[in-house]
């Protein structure tokens, strides 16, 4: 089958541009406004829109999705055995912090090599950029565990895999790939859908849920 | 069939859930167009908010002393705090980091006790200040400072409801009117926090009775309070008005347009504004079983002048009409033209008197003597300085309206009013004292005016504007 690609593509590849980059770039918008439905319809609210992007990015750039989903759960796992620990110490916001980062990397590092000692190449050879994008969810996972407890950290956490799990597909479907090669301008279409999404004063499918017993009452 | 039925379900299910608020209807048609920045920056800054409330006359919980940076910890006096207190963070949120004492520990100076009883010491106190300093509690983890206030008292009335903790009422005021409330009772499982999503109840409250209806804990309706065999409705919370009129009035002044006024009842002040909230949450509506769109709905583009008026309207349109129209009919109480009353004066001086009921006169009136006996005696002196304990003419008393001389009156702190009454034997220059009377088991608030009732039968006479709660039986 012959790939469609369109004018303003090539021209960019030509100029030197690599072809993945501008997958990404183009994909961007797309998994941007993905979260942004999810949030004001659906009603999964995650860590903001910045942390499922970049995660989803990050899958992206592993290995094949299971060894994103093995780091960001350790990374998880480490934030709430930390908090347990660190409890006593009773430490200032960026020290413990740090400490936590200390952690979180030692363990990966560890997970890697233990990756590699099982032959699991896949694991030992992920690059450092997606492992980095990871470790920076330990501040975002500390940051609401205070605020809001460890409960709603873990829900958000959740939601925010669910997401990118999700944000990876999207990303890496292959007809949608060769739309945006064709079409690359049907990118746009995502700022009237943006705008529509943000106008929207409807309940969410969540609290048609949280609501659904006092409904039928009202 | 079936099918029809499950149709029309879903049908009235949709247009049901249309009555309902959500997160985006409340964030981009109330909280956005009518709570600006700058009332918002008021609303999270607790400290800043207390002072603009005290300066407009609304009750809130005192400031003991406030702690904003490392410095004014180290040299803090620790033995200046009274034995109980509330500690919080200026712009906590969701009741994070406050810490609450009830008294000090027996035979020590460095420790208080909290609610579980457990003991909290300087040292405990000062890295929890630390932490607040740090903005550990703060949004968005900014640096924040400390304060003292002093604690609330609970109510008697609420004590078998709220574990621990004090309990609080949330309403929800929009556009000078207060479109829903709630009670928000401390459990157990909330560690004695009036916080929704920790688990403390939410319940109902009808807005124009103040009485509570239905109640929720954990998103689950319930009936009883956990662990008793008290019922969650049928709760007639004090002070109604005054709470929503403290709640319409703390919006009007703090410019929120969209606001959740959190009030608490203390024992001695009354109702306490405790804080401000720009973005009151959802759940209110569970407890209420109501929506809250519908109901903003119907009161957005009503002009409404004063808070009083925004009350009334609030009332009027958010109350249970059943419940109304029971007071209607079997409320009043039936009394005769004379009745045993029980008059409470300063100082909770009680006496038990026959009065004399009486709808021709419109101001309730008492005797020199029996206001003396209730410990007025000083504002009766005051009066008779005055010389105007006398029948006078009717041109003596318009000299005295233009002297305003009933500002003088009032300037004892007893004399709460002046009433000139006119008939047949002449007219009268009187000044008003407020007690509260007990008529056939019905408390009555009233202004009674200072007379010379010598030769009468009866040292009080109640008139019509005391009797609204009663009808008159003259064969009683």
């Amino acid at each position: 089958m012959e790939l469609n690609i369109s004018p303003i593509i090539h021209f960019f590849t030509n100029e030197g541009v690599p072809i993945e980059t501008i997958i990404l770039l183009l994909m961007l918008p797309i998994i941007a406004t993905f979260i942004a439905f999810l949030r004001q319809v659906v009603g999964i609210k995650a860590f903001g829109i910045y942390t499922p992007l970049i995660i989803t990015f990050a899958f992206l750039a592993t290995n094949g999705l299971r060894y994103g989903v093995a780091i960001f759960l350790a990374v998880i796992f480490i934030g709430m055995l930390m908090r347990f620990v660190m409890k006593p110490f009773r430490l200032l916001y960026l020290p413990r912090v740090a400490i936590m980062l200390t952690i979180v990397s030692l363990t990966i590092l560890v997970m890697l090599v233990l990756g590699g000692n099982q032959r699991r190449t896949g694991l030992a050879s992920v690059s450092i950029f997606p492992i980095l994008i990871m470790i920076t969810l330990v501040e975002k996972f500390v940051a609401v565990q205070i605020e809001k407890g460890n409960k709603t950290a873990l829900i958000l956490a959740f939601e925010t895999l669910i997401i990118s799990i999700f944000g990876f597909y999207i990303a890496s479907w292959k007809p949608l790939i060769e739309i945006l090669i064709g079409y690359p301008w049907l990118i746009l279409l995502t700022i009237p859908m943006n705008i529509v999404i943000g106008k929207w004063t409807g309940l969410r499918i969540s609290e048609y849920f949280r609501f659904r017993h006092i409904i039928k009452q009202l | 069939m079936r099918s029809t039925i499950c149709e029309y379900s879903m049908f009235e299910f949709f247009k049901n859930s249309r009555k309902l608020l959500g997160m985006n209807s409340r964030n981009l048609e109330f909280i956005r167009p009518f709570n600006r920045a700058k009332a918002k920056r008021l609303a999270d800054n607790k400290m800043r908010s207390k002072r603009v409330l005290k300066k407009n006359g609304i009750s809130v919980s005192k400031l003991i002393a406030t702690i904003k940076t490392i410095e004014d910890l180290e040299n803090f006096d620790w033995q200046k705090l009274p034995n109980s207190f509330a500690l919080k963070p200026n712009r906590g949120f969701g009741g994070e980091g406050i810490v609450v004492v009830y008294g000090k520990k027996k035979g020590r100076d460095d420790a208080w006790v909290k609610a579980d009883r457990s003991l909290i010491t300087i040292e405990d106190l000062v890295s929890h200040i630390r932490n607040i300093l740090d903005g550990s509690f703060s949004l968005s983890n900014t640096p924040d400072f400390a304060f003292f206030e002093e604690r609330l008292q609970l109510l008697k009335l609420f004590k078998p409801y709220s574990y621990k903790g004090i309990p609080d009422i949330r309403v929800i005021v929009f556009n000078k009117i207060p479109v829903m409330a709630m009670l928000r009772l401390p459990t157990k499982e909330s560690g004695g926090k009036a916080n929704l999503h920790q688990g403390a109840i939410g319940v109902g409250i009808d807005l124009a009775t103040g009485v509570t209806t239905t109640a929720i804990q954990n998103n689950r309706l319930i009936e009883k309070i956990p662990g008793t065999q008290l019922s969650t409705s049928g709760l007639r919370i004090p002070y109604w008005k005054d709470i929503l009129f403290l709640a319409t009035k703390a919006q009007e002044i703090s410019g929120l347009g969209y606001l959740g006024a959190d009030i608490a009842i203390d024992k001695e002040n009354g109702p306490t504004i405790l804080e401000l909230n720009a973005r009151p949450g959802l759940a209110i509506q569970v407890a209420n079983l109501a929506g809250l769109a519908e109901r903003l709905k119907r009161v957005s583009g009503i002009k409404i002048k004063t808070v009083e008026k925004g009350v009334r309207v609030g009332m009027d349109l958010f109350g249970g009409e059943i419940e109304e129209e029971l007071e209607e009919i079997s409320g009043r109480k039936v009394i005769g033209t004379v009745e045993k009353v029980k008059i409470t004066g300063k100082n909770g001086k009680e006496v038990e008197v026959e009065a004399r009921i009486d709808t021709g006169a419109g101001i309730s009136a008492i005797s020199k003597e029996l206001a003396i006996e209730l410990g007025f005696d000083e504002a009766v002196r005051y009066w008779e300085e005055f010389n105007l304990d006398k029948v006078l003419s009717e041109e003596e008393i318009q000299k005295l309206s233009a002297n305003k001389t009933w500002k003088e009156l009032e300037k004892h702190p007893d004399i709460v009013g002046v009433a000139k009454t006119y008939s047949a034997h002449g007219a009268t220059y009187r000044i008003e004292i407020k007690v509260s009377l007990l008529i056939d088991n019905l408390a009555v608030l009233s202004k009674l005016s200072i007379s010379n009732r010598s030769g009468l039968a009866y040292p009080i006479l109640i008139g019509r504007r005391d009797l609204n709660k009663f009808l008159i039986d003259v064969k009683k």
